[in-house]
């Protein structure tokens, strides 16, 4: 295993290349962010594009909004442009508190929001099988923010979706991916987490039929195409800081958790969804990286901390398993804890974690899977 | 040599508790017996004889009526003999013989390999229960079941129509591969798990 | 009617799953539990997976992997790479594999062909042809050595005569571009080996794998298609169906138009 050199993402992550100096593509990427990319150039641009868009009597723009840091800062940025948007909250898997709180301050920007209530036993049928079948647990929710965004442009003929920041810009990813500034049907069978699996394949899982999955299944090209239908990044556009994001929608009512996320060390992501630190702590068992690894990261190309902070911080942090987000998933789903141990070791990473000698997982005192010497984080 | 590890792994995924025995006390104390199988017939019979078998599955399957699934060589076993390699006589517990497959006039190659129909004979068994009339399973011999006996629940059409399934009291048995035929062959090995 | 196959081929590397672009750049395809576990509830005819890491980087055969994905695989999984002795396709028939695929070993040794037929029946040989094509004739493509002066068709025959079962035959001028399979390969071989012939890619849509067994393929393998697009195995096999191929089709229970 290697690790960059820069920041102490490690080889093992999908699709992460690293340089003759050791450095990977995410770092680079930081790098031309700061040096190479014309944001005033970028920013007339975006200036320019909306105003074509400014047809619709109505709103501006369709917004994916979730209440986070984020999708706060993206309201405002909007809103400051002069622009009137239509916010969409595919709402998350296993709501908190907070997360609800913030979607209420999001409404009190100053928005129209549609909050979608869908179907839960729909969704709670997805939920269970894409776990299974893709290891990834909110698969479904990916898919859910993807295609209904689209599917309310197209019902309210309104062309322009922004989203917020570029993934592959900020945490690398394949080089095709990065000089992407939009986002439509392609990225996201390319890009969007996929995995593989479609919503058709899912037809059959439970009974589902094809009409439950109505709200899952992408617009028509043909409708996508009357409509003019065109996401843009805003991250691709307006240069993303961190704390930037964090500082301004902070004065604007969002709040922080008062203790650190399960599975990292910050307190300000990934609020609204205990389905979501679920989520992370499989990146580290798949790969082994969590969120404490790419908020490190992601720190240090943001000047924050020293990489011996960073590597300190994914020492500590990284892949202890979320005891309240999995006793949730477990209510929420209704796999026994057998059953779900089953599934979670069978993407448990052979290569980076130790088996005993029966070939089961040999775990810590704190219940993390303990790394093979040549995989520890230095 | 085979598929003993992947019948296994289906009969698990559908729920069914299966060991890997050539033993005659566990054989003894089966509910019910799958006999897979890959390869030459004389292999196979040699096996069987070799590990002293025969006269525990007679005793199983012929006199005490348990059930007993065949599957591809596990099915031509069950013939009176086989033509492969000279001739070589199987355990008979159906009138038939196990014939190569001959095409003078037609282009098709040889073994019959890959995904081909299954079509029902009159009502259909039990062994399909929840399975679609012409659905395809997974195939790959060069020697197919010929009898006269009314035992046929399935033919197959390579070149002419051949008998892909039997049933005879409590004895089935399938040319192709229910393990390796995903949906529709894992409902196969629940039906017979359910009997 | 023996059917038409759609089969996925994937490459592995460094325990992922991978896909690549005529042979170079390599990108994720997804963990190969959830990417086997995927294929097999898509119900694909087969799935192939070769080992990158064993054939190039001369690694072990990674029989870990390929025990996993063969405990999620209810339908015939070949795999290739790095099978260099009787020993070797034990191994990996061991671990799950119902077939194995032959590359390098073969252009070196026929007789290895005949004696891994003999051993374990030619349904479970299938022989891996890497074709390119320089100055308008096509030439046999190793991974290590680059390109040979070896005529594939050549190749396949002999192949054939050394008793293996199934010819997978790959252009790495198509790999990955999505432009369609090569045509004019399957045309130059037009029907003159008597084994089957899997084709593979190249495939974008659909249609290309329609054009493939038009043009004398019995089976068509991709990889791109299967992750990166729109289309779903079955979106192809009706695809097929509508031009009047053989191809097995699963309605999934709860489509509306389920016969």
């Amino acid at each position: 295993m290697k690790i960059c050199t820069k920041c102490v993402m490690p080889n093992t992550k999908p699709d992460l290349h690293f340089d003759e100096n050791g450095v990977c593509d995410a770092c680079k990427s930081q790098e031309s962010k700061n040096k190479e990319i014309d944001w005033e150039a970028r920013e007339k641009e975006f200036l320019k594009l909306v105003k074509s868009y400014k047809s619709h009597p109505d709103y501006d723009c369709v917004i994916g909004v979730s209440g986070g840091k984020d999708s706060t800062y993206q309201v405002l940025k909007v809103l400051e442009l002069g622009l009137n948007p239509l916010c969409i909250c595919f709402e998350p898997t296993i709501p908190t508190e907070i997360g609800r709180k913030n979607l209420e301050n999001l409404n009190n920007l100053g928005v129209d929001l549609i909050h979608i209530k869908r179907n839960p036993l729909v969704y709670k049928k997805l939920a269970r099988e894409a776990f299974v079948r893709t290891g990834d647990n909110e698969w479904q929710n990916h898919l859910g923010i993807f295609t209904t965004v689209p599917k309310f442009a197209v019902n309210f003929n309104i062309p322009l979706i922004i989203w917020g920041e570029s993934p592959q810009l900020e945490y690398g990813g394949p080089a095709s991916s990065k000089t992407r500034n939009t986002l439509d049907r392609q990225w996201l069978e390319e890009f969007g987490g996929l995995l593989g699996n479609r919503i058709s394949d899912m037809i059959g899982v439970d009974g589902l039929t094809q009409k439950d999955l109505s709200l899952y299944t992408y617009a028509k090209d043909e409708d996508i195409h009357r409509v003019g239908v065109t996401g843009l990044f805003l991250g691709y556009y307006f240069k993303w800081d961190l704390r930037e994001v964090l500082k301004k929608s902070k004065e604007h009512g969002f709040e922080v958790s008062d203790r650190a996320v399960e599975t990292t060390y910050e307190n300000f992501e990934n609020l609204d969804c205990y389905s979501n630190h679920l989520h992370d702590y499989l990146k580290y068992v798949k790969y082994g990286f969590g969120r404490a690894t790419d908020n490190a990261c992601l720190d240090i190309r943001l000047g924050y901390i020293k990489r011996e902070e960073a590597v300190r911080l994914v020492n500590k942090y990284d892949g202890i398993p979320p005891k309240k987000a999995i006793k949730k998933y477990l209510e929420y789903t209704g796999f026994t804890q057998k059953e779900f141990d089953k599934i979670v070791d069978s993407y448990t990473n052979k290569r980076i974690f130790r088996r005993d000698e029966n070939g089961k997982f040999i775990k810590d005192i704190d219940d993390s899977l303990v790394r093979k010497e040549e995989y520890l984080v230095k | 040599m085979g598929n003993l590890r992947s019948v296994q792994k289906a009969l698990e995924k559908i729920g069914c508790n299966a060991i890997i025995s050539n033993d005659i006390k566990t054989i003894s104390d089966a509910d019910k017996l799958v006999l897979p199988g890959v390869g030459a017939f004389k292999d196979g019979m040699k096996y069987l004889q070799e590990l002293n078998l025969i006269e525990i599955l007679n005793k199983k399957v012929i006199e005490d009526k348990t059930p007993l699934l065949g599957i591809c060589l596990g099915m031509q076993l069950l013939a009176n003999k086989s033509y492969e390699n000279g001739e070589t006589v199987g355990l008979g517990w159906v009138d038939a013989e196990v014939v190569k497959f001959t095409f003078d006039t037609q282009n098709l190659k040889i073994p019959h390999v890959g995904w081909n129909e299954i079509s029902f004979q009159n009502i259909p068994n039990r062994l399909f229960s929840n399975i679609n009339n012409h659905k395809d399973f997974y195939f790959v011999h060069s020697y197919y079941f010929k009898t006269n006996e009314n035992v046929t629940i399935a033919t197959t059409n390579y070149g002419f129509e051949f008998t892909s399934a039997i049933a005879k009291n409590n004895i089935f048995a399938t040319q192709f591969h229910p393990e390796k035929s995903q949906t529709d062959g894992l409902q196969i090995l629940k039906n017979f798990w359910e009997f | 009617m023996l059917k038409h196959r759609v089969i996925p081929c994937v490459l592995l590397k460094d325990w992922q799953l991978v896909k690549s672009v005529q042979f170079d750049s390599f990108r994720t395809i997804g963990h190969p539990t959830s990417t086997a576990r995927i294929y097999n509830s898509r119900n694909v005819d087969e799935l192939i997976v070769l080992d990158i890491d064993a054939s190039l980087n001369q690694e072990e055969i990674n029989t870990e992997i390929i025990t996993d994905i063969a405990n999620e695989c209810f339908m015939p999984l070949t795999i290739g790479g790095g099978i260099n002795s009787i020993e070797d396709i034990y191994k990996v028939l061991k671990a799950g594999a119902d077939k194995v695929s032959i590359n390098s070993k073969a252009i070196e040794d026929k007789e290895f062909i005949r004696e891994a037929s003999s051993i374990f029946g030619s349904q479970c040989i299938v022989c891996s042809i890497d074709v390119k094509k320089q100055n308008n004739s096509y030439k046999v493509y190793n991974r290590k050595e680059g390109v040979l002066n070896i005529d594939p068709l050549k190749l396949a025959l002999e192949y054939e005569k050394y008793g293996a079962g199934e010819i997978l035959l790959t252009s790495v001028d198509n790999d990955g571009t999505t432009n369609g399979y090569d045509l004019e390969l399957l045309q130059y071989f037009q029907k003159k080996v008597t084994i089957p012939i899997i084709i593979n890619g190249g495939a974008g849509v659909p249609q290309h794998c329609v054009e493939a067994i038009q043009n004398g393929a019995d089976a068509v393998a991709a990889a791109y298609i299967f992750h990166f697009s729109q289309y779903t195995p079955n979106d192809i096999k009706q695809e097929m169906a509508n031009h009047d191929i053989d191809v097995r089709i699963l309605h999934n229970k709860g489509v509306d138009n389920e016969q």
